[in-house]
Formats: structure tokens, C-alpha cells, sequence
């Protein structure tokens, strides 16, 4: 169709812009002509015939010029050939050889790779741990293809990076716990023997080895004092503090309420978990592993029938490839993979939801749902410049309440672990202010008088991968969904137990079975046996 | 050969107008009468060849070439079928397509008279299996290992070219019958050198030769499961045929030209054998055993002697079914665990029982246990070569050796072990699967019975 401007003799039409260069004389309106030739311009109106000719006076007629000017365009107008001409030299000059021809194709640096042959879902302390054992424990250099997908490299929701408190004690009641606390501390005392990379300055940890102070009133007193025996079974060194021995060591310590206290004398305090968390990155970096920041969206799995021991049917599962989304986009990639590790920590439960686990009718071992969830934890920051000093252990009080020494400029950190009915929404991590007024603070106040004075400098919240079963973690592989194993589900105590796991993991997945530490009372199969590890102290 | 090379051209109809349901039934059952019809080549009534025309003949050397290939398309349409089970009709088509058309040009390749149609045809097998490995290969490292094939293969054979045109001005003809009849004699001369080299280079790099040889562990390993058996079985044998027929032409160069290479051989069959061992990639394993396996078919064909020859044709044909066979057996681990590193994948002998008994037989006879048909050739290349040299006597006993290491290690980490939990659930062994090592093994079994059909001389 036509369209005429009087006012502007601009050129219309597909890329007139290339076309200028041509017909640089004058500008020129011409018909768009779809159809074909020798179609004459159809003008709409009077005064028609007086436009025309004042454009034909404008074109300072040539002869040439009076044709083109006047007849309308053949088809070449809408392929635009000076466009295509340049487009396609461009092209030719990028493969030639010593040009970089990546511009010309699609960049896909982002994305992950094809394969596979273990994908490990979470990029957090449980994540790097595994990658790192897996790499560590493989027999010959370079034999397996690790990849770490997290959905953000930045970290800044992962429980065990900058936002977890980053104790480390052995006071538990599992023995396998004790010995997983222990050979943390093993590893991150020797951590530049284990994490070194050429020319990489050392990681610098700043364990402060203050020990942990567990407070305990008259009804658990027993307990705590069985605790303590297995723990020296293990090896912790830990003593136990009637109420005038903690009055003598800790002055600043109200004992009122206090039966029994646990003291860990060595191997326990706090560290900086992100100078881990970076120190384990790089290493595993160097040691071959890809990285990729995406989110696991779908299993392509396929199952098969088999007769279990009562002659029961059982459907197994095996995931042959998962989708990994990248961020703010639709785009995904396809992963084939052998085995895959959900080390996802607060979202391991939508993982495993993702994959299948739990569909099934509840009672059975299909329906059994993985428990992890996210739950949100408050952790605050406060001044209190007549506080206990430097020499402040870890310290969990009877009602649940802990804190902390933060540096050295009488700095304590601490919070405490809401009741069931109190707890707060984990939709996203806004602090609530009032909860550490109602809650923390009276406790804390009548533990140790002298922070009735404190104030609070800031504060964050932080998911816990919280296992509403027994709050202790699930290792190993998932007996229905044959080749996804977890390393999860610690809440609150993954950070220092995470090598010990990751090395267990390891294990299973290349030889087959635990070797060093026996995890087998954390495996998957508890929840459906209905087998409670229940810890004494939950911080 | 027309009853042969006809009804394999009318295969390629066949895939296109079956029906989609039967596609596999009907391609499969077509390509086994072929190479049944293929069998009558072995009776040899002339004492030189068996000449069809002019064009094609075959003799005890290329019969069982010819043979091989033919038996190979139906063992690889049955062990793609898993594989390509997921795609597209067409594609599924296309792939039988392409493997039909380089059976073609691969059967014609080993019975043509002239050689200029051999170099044709040995350039056109190069197309269809390029596009199999690119097209259908599983990582994306397959367009890299497409590249190296093609370009190694290439510049290999430009200088090849060259001189067989050049040949046939000076000589007149480049028929083999004829050329077997009057021996050309080639003077010790520089340029005679450099055209034995042009010769014979285009030959060493498809064999492999060890210092030309980097494109096969990499097309090996991308290649999917029909590639990497055409590849192993048939492809590397083009290598040593040509060689053999080439080594008319060359008679007075051959000897000295052929020593640095045959050093060269000597030395990368204990390299390569020594990589083996080394390897956490399965494919990566097999691939370079085929490296040290035809390092002994190229250090037979270089000494020239008639046991050599045997013992060269033996090998080529052994090493072409178990290699084939050890391809299969790895596949077989990776559709199931789909993944291809070793460690993934042990103690598979407790839950996949048959499948243990197909990779000791395939492990048995790559490391050329007695009686088999590896070990005959084998043995004949070790003993022409100790009386060509006493001290290459050392290097071949250390390569038995290592192979026979590496052989083990590939067998005890995939079947003995403890299993892992990911692999404790893994399907069980498909009849097809048990077809197409059986299928492999038997023909080894039944050739170690009678092996004078392989040994190439009448």
C-alpha cells in the first residue's frame, strides 16, 4: 500500500536506510510495492497531480532518475540486499582463522554442561563437602565428572555461609555425631594442609577455640550427664561443672536454675564459616569440579518393577537427566547424569518432592516424604561493654537461649530457637525485632546480669534445614529413588558436622559403603521405620 | 560382488518404505541374509583371486574383510536400537541410512580392482561416519573428535592421491590383478622415498600409527555405539588392506623406508598399552587398546614376511570382532548407568550374571588367550617379527604383558567389587543385548576351529 507524505519526503519502505546510499541525491517517497511492477502510484485526494509534479521538479530530473523516481520498486526492495551483504561478510571475517567466531554463536558459557556424571544440587558447606571427598577419594585424577548447581552464587541465603553463628562443638548425644564434630575440628586445624591450591594465600579461619557451655536444670541433669559419658567414650573432651565449679569458673554466670553444666575443654568454639565456605570453593575448583548457578527444576526419571523381600511390588526409580533453569530466564539445560546428591539444605525437601519421593499413599515407604524444611532463625548482634569478656564460651542456656563472644570489642551474638506455635513464617528472611525483646532477652538477662544493659547493634535471619522428625540429619541413598543420596537435614548443626558427612557420602557413592565413621542410623530409611535419633539439645 | 553390493544399495529403500513398526525387524533380518550371501566368497576355486570382473574381485585377503563388514550392520542395528529408540522416524531412518551407505562403499572398498576406485571409495567411507559421530554422539566433545578424524584422515590421503595418479602415468595401470602379474621395481631414490612415504602415510594415520593416532581415542569415545563398532571393526582394517596392497607397488623402497616406522610401532604399542592402564574411561580404554592391537598389525605389515601377512589378516579379523565386541559391553554399562567412567559402574558380575560371562569371553580373548584366533595372529606377528630383529622380542613380550594388565583391570573393576547403591538397581541384561555378544563371540569360536580361513594366504 501507499503512504504519501506531503511534509516529509522521507524514505519508506524496508531498509531505506541501505538504500540511501544509493539514491543520496534527494529522498523520495515510494510506493511499497508488494505485488510487483509497473504498479503507477496511487494517490488518494486532490491536488494529486501538483504533488507529483512539484517531486518530480525536486528530483532535478535526470532521465534515469525520472524512472526510478516515478515507477515504483520491483521486488528487490524487501530483501534488503546491502543489509544481507554486510551481515554475511561480517560473518565470514569471524571464521577466519584467528578471529574469535564465539560472538557469531550462541555464548552458552552459563549454562552447564551436557553430562554429568554427578550432579550435586546445593552449592553450600554439605555441597562443596561432597564434591570435595568425591574428588579426594577417587582412585585415579580426573575419573569423575562432578557439577555443583546452586541457585545463587552470591550465597546470600545459604544457611552455612555468612549467615550462620559458625559453632562447632562435640556435646551431643549420638556418638556418631561426636565423631563427626571431631573430625571437623581435625580437618579445620589442618585446614591449609587440606584445602591448599598453588598460589592461593591460606584460608584463615579464626577459630576461637572458647569451648561450648551447656546448661542444664534439674530435670535434664541425667541426661546431660550420659551425654557427657558417651562423649568421652568418643574422645570429646568435655568435664562437667556442679553449680559452684561454673559460679568459680564463669563469675559472670547467675547459677540460679543450673543443676548440672558441660564444659567442653578443647576442640570447640566458633569459626568464620565463609572463609571456610571460600577456602572449599577454590579448592574444589581447582580440583576440576564446574559450577553452576541455576535451579534444578525437573528429574527425567525411569522406573522400573521389582519384588522386594515379602514378595511386595516396589517401584524403583533412577534419574537419567534434571533440568537446570537458569536464573530470570525460561532457558534451561538438560543434564544427563548418573548420580545425584541433594545437598540442598532448606529446599531439599523440593527437591526431593521434585523427584518423586513421597508420592505415594502415606505409611508406606513411597508415601515417606523427605522432612526437611526451611525454618527461619533469628540471630542477633548486641554491645554490651560490661558483658563476661573475652573469655565467653559458647553458651546454651536451660530455656534454649545461646550466645556468643563476636570479636573483640565486646560484641556477643546469640538467639534462640522459637517454640513449635512461634515459629515464623520462612517466606522470606525479615527479622522480627520484638521476637528477641519477648523472648531472647529476659533469658539472657537472668543468665548472665550484666546484659541487662546491652544493645542491640543488628540483626539477621537465616534458614535452618530443619528435619521436623528427629532433627538430625539424612545421609545416604534413598532406597526407592536409586541413585539420589542426601547431605542434608542437619538444622543447625550442619556446618561443623558437614566434612565428616561429605566424606561419608563420598564413600557410598564410590565404594559403596560407610568406611570411616558408620552413618548408617542416619539413612533415609529411619522415617519410614519410625526410628527417632533424638539430639538433647537443639540450638 | 554385484549379489552382494546390490541387495546391500536396496537396503537403503528398504529403511525408507518400511513400516515404522518393523523397521528394525526388516532392516536387521535383510543385512544377516546379505552377509550370508556374503559367506559364498569363501570358496575360492583360482589359485590368485576370485575375479567377478573387472572391476571387483576378491581374494583370501579381502574375503574376510568383506565378511566382517557384512556381519557387522546387523550387529550394529540391534545394539542402536536403545539408543535410538527416542528419536524421530526420520532420524531413525537417516542412521539406518548412513550405516547402510558406508557398508557400500566399505564392501566395495576391500574388492576393487583398481586402486584409484579404492582411494575413492576409502575417502567415502570418511562422509557417513563423520556424520554419525557428529550427529549422534552423546557429549558435546563429538564436534572436536569429528574434526580430528576427518582432518587427520584427510591429509593423510591427499598425498596418496597424488601418488597413485602420478603411478599410473609412469606405470600405465593401477589394477591389482595386473599389478600382481609384473612387479614395478623402484630404484633407491630420493623421490622414491617420499613416494613411498605418500604411499603409505595416508595408511598409517587410519591404522593408527602411534604418533598419528590422537583422533581415534577421541572419535572412539563420542562416537555413538554403531560408530564406534564400524570405527573399531572394519574402518582401522581399511589401514592395513591398503597397506598390504600397497606394498606391491613399493617393493625395493619398502626396505628401508619401513624401518623407522616399525620402530615407531614397536615403541607406541607399549606407550598405548601403558595408557591403558591409566584410563577411567571405559570407552577411553577399548580405544586405545585398538591403538596397540593394530601398532602389531603395522609392524607385521611393514616386515613383509608370508607369516607376517597371516599373522597381520588374522589379527585384523580377531581384533575386529572382540574390539567390536568390547565396544558393545561398554555400551551396555553406559545406557544403563549413563555414565562411562569405571569407577561408576563395579561389581556389576553379582547382579548382571550373563553379561559377566560375555565380558570374561571378550576380556579372554583381547588378551589373546589360546586358542583364539588374537592369539594365532598374534603369535605369528611376534615370531615373523623376533626372526626380523631378536631384540623386538622385548618389546612384544612387554606388551603381552600389559595387555593382559590392562585386560584384567578393565574386567575385575567392572565386574568384581562391592556394589555401589545406584548401580544395585540397574535393569537386567536384554536379550538383544545377549544377541549381539553372542553374535560376536561365536564367530571367533568358530574361526579359532578352522583359522585357515583368516589367514589370508590361499
Amino acid at each position: 500500500m501507499v503512504a504519501v507524505s506531503e511534509a516529509s519526503y522521507s524514505l519508506e519502505g524496508v531498509g531505506s536506510a541501505g538504500r540511501s546510499a544509493h539514491s543520496g541525491e534527494c529522498p523520495v517517497a515510494r510506493a511499497d510495492d508488494h505485488a510487483g511492477a509497473g504498479r503507477p502510484l496511487v494517490l488518494k485526494g486532490a491536488g494529486l497531480r501538483s504533488t507529483m509534479f512539484r517531486r518530480v521538479l525536486q528530483l532535478g530530473l535526470g532521465p534515469g532518475l525520472l524512472t526510478r523516481g516515478l515507477s515504483t520498486r520491483r521486488g528487490v526492495s524487501t530483501l534488503d540486499w546491502d543489509a544481507k551483504v554486510s551481515e554475511f561478510k561480517k560473518k565470514i571475517e569471524c571464521i577466519l582463522p584467528g578471529k574469535p567466531w564465539e560472538t557469531q554463536l550462541y555464548d552458552t558459557s552459563h549454562l552447564p554442561p551436557e553430562q554429568s556424571d554427578v550432579v550435586i544440587i546445593g552449592g553450600g558447606i554439605f555441597g562443596l563437602s561432597v564434591a570435595f571427598w568425591l574428588k579426594k577419594l577417587e582412585k585415579k585424577q580426573d575419573a569423575i565428572r562432578v557439577l555443583v548447581v546452586d541457585q545463587d552464587h552470591t550465597y546470600s541465603q545459604a544457611s552455612s555461609a555468612g549467615l550462620s553463628v559458625g559453632g562447632i562443638w562435640q556435646q551431643f548425644s549420638m556418638p556418631e555425631n561426636v565423631r563427626l564434630s571431631l573430625f571437623s575440628v581435625e580437618f579445620l586445624r589442618n585446614i591449609n594442609e587440606y584445602l591448599a591450591v598453588v598460589d592461593a594465600p591460606p584460608v584463615d579461619l579464626r577459630f576461637n577455640p572458647s569451648g561450648c557451655l551447656l546448661l542444664a536444670s534439674e530435670k535434664d541433669a541425667a541426661a546431660l550427664e550420659n551425654n557427657v559419658k558417651i562423649q568421652r567414650q568418643e574422645g570429646a573432651k568435655v568435664c562437667l561443672m556442679s553449680p559452684e565449679q561454673l559460679q568459680n569458673k564463669f563469675p559472670w554466670v547467675n547459677t540460679e536454675g543450673v543443676a548440672l553444666a558441660s564444659y567442653g575443654m578443647e576442640n570447640e568454639g566458633w569459626f568464620d564459616a565463609w572463609s571456610l565456605l571460600q577456602g572449599l570453593r577454590r579448592k574444589v575448583r581447582s580440583m576440576g569440579v564446574l559450577f553452576c548457578q541455576g535451579e534444578v527444576t525437573r528429574f527425567i526419571t525411569s522406573s522400573s518393577c521389582v519384588e522386594g523381600p515379602n514378595g511386595e511390588e516396589m517401584v524403583l526409580k533412577r534419574i537419567h537427566k534434571l533440568h537446570v533453569k537458569m536464573d530470570k530466564s525460561l532457558e534451561y539445560q538438560p543434564v544427563e547424569c548418573a548420580i545425584v546428591i541433594n545437598a540442598a539444605g532448606a529446599w531439599s525437601g523440593h527437591i526431593a518432592k521434585l523427584a518423586g519421593i513421597g508420592k505415594g499413599p502415606p505409611g508406606t515407604l513411597q508415601g515417606t516424604k523427605l522432612p526437611v524444611e526451611p525454618r527461619k532463625r533469628y540471630v542477633y548482634l548486641w554491645h554490651c561493654p560490661q558483658g563476661p569478656g573475652l573469655e565467653t564460651p559458647l553458651v546454651a542456656d536451660t530455656s534454649g537461649v545461646y550466645f556468643r563472644r563476636e570479636g573483640l570489642g565486646s560484641n556477643y551474638l546469640g538467639g534462640c530457637s522459637p517454640t513449635e506455635e512461634e515459629e515464623p513464617d520462612p517466606a522470606n528472611l525479615e527479622v522480627d525485632h520484638d521476637f528477641f525483646q519477648n523472648k531472647v532477652w529476659p533469658h539472657l538477662a537472668q543468665r548472665v546480669p550484666a546484659f541487662q544493659t546491652l544493645k542491640v547493634q543488628s540483626a539477621w535471619a537465616g534458614y535452618y534445614d530443619y528435619n521436623t522428625f528427629d532433627q538430625n540429619g539424612v545421609v545416604g541413598p534413598h532406597p526407592l529413588v536409586v541413585n539420589m543420596y542426601f547431605a542434608t537435614g542437619f538444622s543447625g548443626h550442619g556446618l561443623q558436622h558437614a566434612l565428616g558427612v561429605g566424606r561419608a557420602v563420598a564413600e557410598v557413592v564410590l565404594e559403596g559403603e560407610f568406611k570411616t565413621i558408620n552413618m548408617s542410623p542416619f539413612l533415609f530409611t529411619r522415617f519410614y521405620l519410625e526410628d527417632k535419633l533424638q539430639e538433647y539439645n537443639i540450638l | 560382488m554385484l549379489k552382494i553390493i546390490l541387495p546391500s544399495i536396496m537396503l537403503l529403500p528398504l529403511t525408507w518404505f518400511t513400516n515404522n513398526k518393523t523397521l528394525w525387524t526388516n532392516t536387521t533380518c535383510h543385512s544377516l541374509m546379505i552377509s550370508l550371501i556374503s559367506l559364498s566368497l569363501l570358496h575360492q576355486d583360482s589359485t590368485n583371486s576370485y575375479n567377478f570382473s573387472t572391476t571387483f574381485f576378491s581374494d583370501p585377503l579381502s574375503t574376510p574383510l568383506v565378511i566382517l563388514t557384512t556381519w557387522l550392520l546387523p550387529l550394529m542395528l540391534l545394539a542402536s536400537q536403545n539408543h535410538l529408540s527416542k528419536e524421530q522416524e526420520n532420524y531413525k531412518k537417516m542412521y539406518i541410512s548412513l550405516l547402510t551407505l558406508l557398508q557400500v562403499f566399505l564392501i566395495m572398498t576391500f574388492t576393487a580392482t583398481e586402486l584409484m576406485l579404492f582411494y575413492i571409495l576409502f575417502e567415502a567411507t570418511l562422509i557417513p561416519t563423520l556424520i554419525i559421530i557428529t550427529r549422534w554422539g552423546n557429549q558435546t566433545e563429538r564436534l572436536n573428535a569429528g574434526l580430528y578424524f576427518l582432518f587427520y584422515t584427510l591429509i593423510g590421503s591427499i598425498p596418496l592421491l597424488i601418488s597413485l595418479i602420478n603411478f599410473n602415468n609412469t606405470f600405465g595401470t593401477l589394477n591389482l590383478v595386473l599389478l600382481s602379474l609384473k612387479q614395478p621395481a623402484l630404484s633407491q631414490s630420493w623421490s622414491n622415498h617420499i613416494l613411498w612415504l605418500a604411499f603409505m602415510l595416508a595408511f598409517l594415520v587410519k591404522m593408527p600409527l602411534y604418533g598419528v593416532h590422537l583422533w581415534l581415542p577421541k572419535a572412539h569415545v563420542e562416537a555413538p555405539i554403531a560408530g564406534s563398532m564400524v570405527l573399531a571393526a572394519v574402518l582401522l582394517k581399511l589401514g592395513g588392506y591398503g597397506m598390504m596392497r600397497i606394498s606391491i607397488l613399493l617393493d625395493m623402497v619398502n626396505k628401508t623406508m619401513a624401518y623407522p616406522f616399525i620402530m615407531l610401532s614397536l615403541w607406541g604399542m607399549v606407550m598405548t598399552s601403558s595408557i591403558c592402564m591409566r584410563q577411567t574411561d571405559l570407552k577411553s580404554l577399548i580405544a586405545y587398546s585398538s591403538v596397540s592391537h593394530m601398532a602389531l598389525v603395522i609392524v607385521a605389515v611393514m616386515i613383509q614376511t608370508p607369516w607376517s601377512f597371516m599373522g597381520a589378516t588374522a589379527l585384523m579379523i580377531a581384533h575386529g570382532l572382540t574390539s567390536s565386541l568390547l565396544f558393545c559391553l561398554a555400551n551396555s554399562n553406559y545406557e544403563r548407568t549413563h555414565s562411562r567412567t569405571m569407577m561408576l559402574a563395579q561389581g556389576l558380575q553379582t547382579i548382571l550374571p550373563l553379561m559377566g560371562v560375555w565380558w570374561m569371553l571378550g576380556s579372554l580373548a583381547n588378551l589373546a588367550l589360546p586358542p583364539s584366533i588374537n592369539l594365532i595372529g598374534e603369535l605369528l606377528i611376534i615370531t615373523s617379527s623376533f626372526s626380523w630383529s631378536n631384540l623386538s622380542i622385548l618389546m612384544m613380550g612387554m606388551n603381552m604383558i600389559m595387555t593382559a594388565a590392562y585386560t584384567f583391570y578393565m574386567l575385575i573393576s567392572s565386574q568384581r567389587g562391592k556394589l555401589t547403591n545406584h548401580t544395585k538397581f540397574l535393569p537386567p541384561t536384554h536379550t538383544r543385548e545377549s544377541t549381539i555378544m553372542s553374535l560376536h563371540i561365536i564367530p571367533i569360536i568358530l574361526i579359532s576351529i578352522n583359522p585357515k580361513l583368516i589367514l589370508g594366504l590361499p
